[in-house]
């Protein structure tokens, strides 16, 4: 595993730098041997900037697809997003599998590894509070959907006998629908509080849009749950009661994940 | 419907009838860091989800971060227009 030099980029920022330097997460007490099979973005190799006791995870990129600009562009494009996504994710899910990791967001880029080990340095309060927390923990993704409503009903089969009756079944219909999305939501809230309790921290992200995810219903959780990997087996047995518990609405529990949303500074 | 979302490894999804729970990857080794511990593969809804909303944000003299809750913004929804379309797309070839 290459280790960066403690020099350069002193001179790139008289001139408009062509590379900079991608961070995709900080470790603490990572094998660097057993990461020197793991590649970067655009296959190139993963190196470490090291400030005591912190390993930040980088590789070159070049500025014209990373830099301000290129970045605006190639992020509507979602191929290339999809790649950056990728890229970074099979690095920060080889080194969460090793040792406690802080993921960065996606393009996090320094200037150079003097940049990167000056970062290292003013966050290091921070980033060992965020070690601390997720070290042996696992991220758990709960969702919950509300199925989309039944076209029919048994009772609903027959022909109505009249346009009043017609009518009265319509609204019946509609109150069912918001009594539905409505249950939903108080249930949600449930399975929410009950799992926030058998873990280290929860957080709820916004509902995914089911143009991007595919998912039919409606969704009315979206959260993220942090668990130590002790508790890993109860927890997904937690889950799966509560699956029960809730049969109207469909439990999609996932699970472990490098702890992506809860490695936030501060 | 007694239903429960069974994913299979973070990419396909099963409804299934039975009130089993998606649990993916191995067994959790109590208090172990070493070996390597499997994790399991993530969506890319997902990833995006919490590559582009959290995380550690840079700032200061780094050239490029994505700070700007903007720029996040304007981004998801191009993307959500791309996605859109190659959706109509690929239904015109399906047809076609």
């Amino acid at each position: 595993m290459p280790r960066s030099g403690k020099t350069g980029g002193v001179q790139a920022r008289k001139a408009t730098p062509e590379t900079g330097r991608y961070l995709y997460a900080v470790c603490r007490g990572v094998d660097t041997e057993s990461l020197r099979t793991v590649r970067g973005i655009e296959d190139q190799p993963l190196e470490v900037v090291e400030h005591l006791d912190l390993v930040a995870l980088v590789s070159t990129v070049p500025l014209s697809s990373f830099g301000e600009e290129a970045l605006r562009s190639n992020l509507e494009d979602l191929a290339w997003l999809e790649t950056a996504v990728r890229s970074h994710d099979a690095v920060v899910h080889a080194a969460s599998a090793l040792a406690p990791t802080a993921p960065m967001r996606l393009a996090t880029i320094c200037f150079d590894d003097h940049a990167v080990r000056a970062r290292l340095r003013e966050w290091y309060i921070s980033l060992t509070h965020v070690l601390d927390r997720v070290e042996g923990c696992s991220e758990w993704s709960v969702k919950v959907l509300s199925p989309p409503a039944a076209s029919s009903s048994p009772t609903v089969d027959a022909r109505p006998s009249s346009g009043a009756e017609y009518l009265r079944r319509k609204k019946a219909a509609a109150a069912e629908r918001a009594d539905t999305t409505e249950s939903a939501v108080a249930s949600a809230g449930l399975i929410y509080e009950q799992l926030s309790g058998r873990a280290r921290a929860s957080r709820q992200l916004p509902h995914q849009d089911p143009r991007l995810s595919g998912h039919e219903g409606t969704m009315v959780l979206n959260a993220a749950f942090l668990v130590s990997d002790a508790e890993a087996r109860s927890f997904a047995d937690l889950i799966g009661l509560l699956a029960d518990e809730h049969l109207g609405l469909l439990v999609d529990g996932r699970g472990p994940w490098p702890p992506y949303s809860f490695a936030m500074l501060g | 419907m007694a239903a429960v979302l069974v994913c299979d490894v973070g990419v396909a999804v099963t409804l299934v009838e039975s009130a089993t729970v998606a649990t993916v990857g191995s067994e959790a080794e109590p208090g172990r860091r070493q070996p390597a511990r499997d994790l399991a593969p993530i969506a890319l809804v997902d990833l995006l989800d919490r590559l582009l909303g959290s995380g550690v944000v840079v700032a200061g003299d780094v050239v490029v971060s994505l700070a700007g809750v903007d720029l996040v913004e304007i981004s998801l929804h191009l993307m959500i227009s791309s996605v859109r379309a190659e959706m109509a797309e690929s239904g015109r070839t399906t047809r076609g």
